[in-house]
């Protein structure tokens, strides 16, 4: 080999790297999140996909609702109340506000290495961390705040066009009534009561001896006594009023449960709650195509791990593997949220007794874990990968 | 642009070494494959540096290697005099670089990939965007998205991120690729130009004519070995000369020169002949031919001595290097 003899060229510069310069940090600076931000914004047909599922789907449902109650208000019931709230929360922006995150999430973890320029950012000498950890505040403002407006539109539309009466079990019922109050009003409407409300005998239908089961009740739900069978003696007013009050006392803790329309309270945990959710889709999803350096495989397994796994496990107890059903992320999450929630992929069931149980402060630490340690993998991979 | 004053103890230590790129013993591998086979390159400071081989000798896995994009095996590395990976960052911070062909976000416009590029490095870097896009010549398209550039517009695109950080040293892989001549012309001129402002250039490519055209050293390159280093001319000097001749007969005069006690063989080309000197012959062999033929009769329309060009010189010390292996 020859050596390389001096060349006569024009003063040479010598600098040293730019003063107060710290791209050897792995803490991302405000510039590198904005303009990440600005990155993942700019995908349009993305976005519109992310609105249209967390904003689109909860408004155009609302407003249908909104036009059939308007057009014919005995047919349909109003827009909003209690139950459209906890049906749209836990069926549609808990379920899709993951998925799209998750989404997201991918296409955050991998779209430089897809697109190329993953190798454009490493040359500038800032550290892979920090460019790893810039992605993640820029994606959660984008997905917050998409979930946020659909969330916000959901509440606005439940709270403003709740029904002025309960309805339970198919009969309007006044809201908030104390348990006395619900008995008297029960005595006064024994016969709705009777025909709608559901009851118990000690010892079961078959074993109670009651002169009023089955109620005498029509078809439009009223107490009717030619309904009665022959030869069986008509129950007295008196008597139907006392078995109502009796029904009612019976019914009162599900009653407690119905409101016309969502409390501040609920809403705020729920939103909270729905939040939480998206940012772990967002956390774990970026993490993962950032480990896989592949959007589309990561996305597919997302939405397998939410759609498939997490109910599975979620209602089958599977003997010798409670432990890892318990530390699936989707479990841990439903058992976060809040309690007037019907259960995700509960097919609207509220009965914690048929799901896999663990406690608040495990279900914590699994959210927490899975936060952690796939972030560290997503960012240990973007550390050591070959580009 | 702002300055800050900093104290003798914050002031970052001063890079000294006289090369801007060094390596000693790098040997990067791909399983069985040597990529890159015990490289000691020197590149000097402020100079336009070819790093030339074709395809597949290992040009790109040796810049992938110095910028950190995949990890040494072996071996030693410094850029503008700071050790890396050890001082990586602060070695990258004067260093703008193209890898393989410039791919950029297509969502995006040619301008907010370079703000997004900008803003991994220092806050300067972000009003040095328009004066890029100006010196490569794409500001008037800067507000379109990158999926709507041709291949010599991302070239263009690529040189101006290069140039966000006011690098001293730039490494552009294959920077002439999908160019037309003008581009080619355009580029040539930048390096130039870049070179003339002080700044170091290193220029991968296949292209021989285009880096003799533009660089003032080489380093050439097969199976992942540095074959040879140095200037070009000096590189050139110890290559072979083509002496190309036009008479009145050329039948006659190749006849007298081969049976002359030259020594010389005559290649019969178009038009005329050629006869190739060997590195070291001097200038006096010319006269000796020239007078030759004259005395004989015959008329002498050309006589020319050409320097081998840095093409047929790569061919010739390569295909040397074949049969000797």
């Amino acid at each position: 080999m020859t050596a390389v003899p001096e060349v006569t060229m024009p003063a040479p510069r010598r600098r040293d790297a730019p003063p107060n310069d710290h791209r050897g940090s792995w803490i991302p600076n405000g510039a590198m999140i904005a303009k990440r931000f600005m990155e993942l914004r700019r995908r349009r047909g993305l976005m519109i996909a992310l609105a249209v599922v967390t904003i689109g789907i909860p408004s155009i449902f609302l407003i249908i609702r909104l036009l059939m109650h308007a057009f014919a208000p005995h047919t349909y019931g109003p827009a909003g109340g209690y139950d459209i709230f906890t049906g749209l929360v836990a069926g549609v922006l808990y379920i899709f506000g993951f998925i799209v995150a998750a989404t997201l999430g991918c296409i955050a973890g991998a779209g430089d290495l897809q697109e190329g320029v993953f190798r454009h950012l490493v040359v500038t000498g800032r550290s892979r961390v920090a460019t790893y950890l810039a992605r993640i505040p820029a994606g959660l403002a984008i997905i917050g705040s998409l979930i946020a407006t659909g969330y916000a539109i959901v509440c606005l539309v439940c709270c403003l066009a709740a029904p002025r009466d309960l309805n339970y079990q198919g009969t309007n019922v006044p809201a908030g009534l104390s348990r006395a109050s619900l008995v008297t009003w029960a005595g006064d409407n024994y016969g709705p009561v009777l025909c709608d409300f559901p009851f118990r005998f000690n010892g079961g239908p078959k074993g109670g001896q009651n002169a009023l089961f089955p109620p005498p009740c029509n078809q439009n739900g009223q107490i009717d006594l030619s309904q009665m069978p022959p030869g069986q003696k008509a129950p007295t007013v008196a008597q139907m009023r006392s078995f109502a009050e009796q029904v009612a006392e019976q019914d009162y803790t599900d009653y407690s449960k119905q409101f016309l329309s969502p409390s501040i309270g609920l809403m705020v945990r729920t939103g909270l709650w729905i939040e939480l959710e998206a940012a772990v889709g967002f956390v774990v999803a970026l993490g993962l195509a950032s480990l896989i350096g592949q959007r589309t495989i990561a996305v597919i397994l997302m939405i397998v791990l939410e759609v498939i796994l997490t109910p599975l496990f979620l209602r089958a107890h599977i003997p010798h593997m409670i432990n890892l059903q318990r530390s699936v992320v989707g479990i841990a999450m439903d058992h976060l949220g809040p309690a007037a929630l019907p259960i995700a992929f509960a097919g609207g069931q509220n009965d914690q007794s048929q799901i896999v149980m663990m406690t608040r402060p495990w279900a914590y630490v699994v959210v927490i874990a899975w936060l952690v340690v796939w972030t560290a993998l997503g960012a240990w991979r973007m550390t050591t990968r070959d580009t | 642009m702002t300055t800050t004053t900093l104290s003798d103890s914050e002031r970052p230590r001063v890079a000294e070494s006289e090369w801007a790129v060094e390596t000693h013993g790098l040997v990067k591998r791909f399983g069985p494959n040597v990529a890159v086979n015990k490289v000691d390159l020197r590149v000097p400071r402020g100079c336009a540096f070819g790093y030339l081989g074709p395809n597949g000798a290992g040009k790109t896995t040796l810049i992938r290697t110095l910028l950190g994009l995949t990890h040494a095996d072996s071996g030693t590395m410094s850029l503008l005099g700071y050790d890396v990976p050890k001082h990586r960052d602060k070695a990258l911070a004067r260093v703008g670089a193209i890898v393989d062909e410039p791919r950029f976000h297509a969502h995006l416009s040619g301008r907010r990939n370079l703000e997004l590029l900008a803003a991994h490095r220092e806050p300067a870097a972000k009003e040095r965007i328009d004066g890029a896009l100006e010196r490569v010549g794409l500001a008037q398209r800067a507000g379109d998205k990158v999926s709507k550039y041709s291949m010599g517009m991302r070239q263009r695109l690529g040189v101006a991120a290069c140039l966000l950080g006011d690098p001293d040293l730039l490494i552009l892989d294959e920077p002439m690729n999908g160019l037309d001549p003008a581009g080619m012309h355009e580029m040539r001129n930048m390096i130039s130009s870049l070179v003339a402002e002080g700044r170091t250039v290193v220029l991968s490519s296949h292209l021989l004519d285009e880096v003799e055209r533009t660089c003032d050293a080489v380093a050439i390159v097969d199976r992942g070995t540095v074959i040879r280093q140095g200037p070009i001319s000096e590189l050139l000097a110890g290559a072979s000369t083509i002496l190309q001749i036009e008479s009145s007969d050329n039948d006659k005069a190749r006849s007298l020169i081969e049976n002359s006690n030259l020594g010389l063989q005559v290649d019969a080309g178009t038009p005329g002949l050629g006869i190739t000197l060997p590195a070291g012959v001097g200038r006096d062999i010319v006269g000796h031919v020239a007078r030759l033929l004259i005395e004989n009769g015959i008329e002498l329309y050309r006589l020319q001595s050409v320097q081998t060009s840095l093409e047929s010189w790569f061919l010739e010390v390569t295909s040397r290097l074949g049969s000797a292996q």
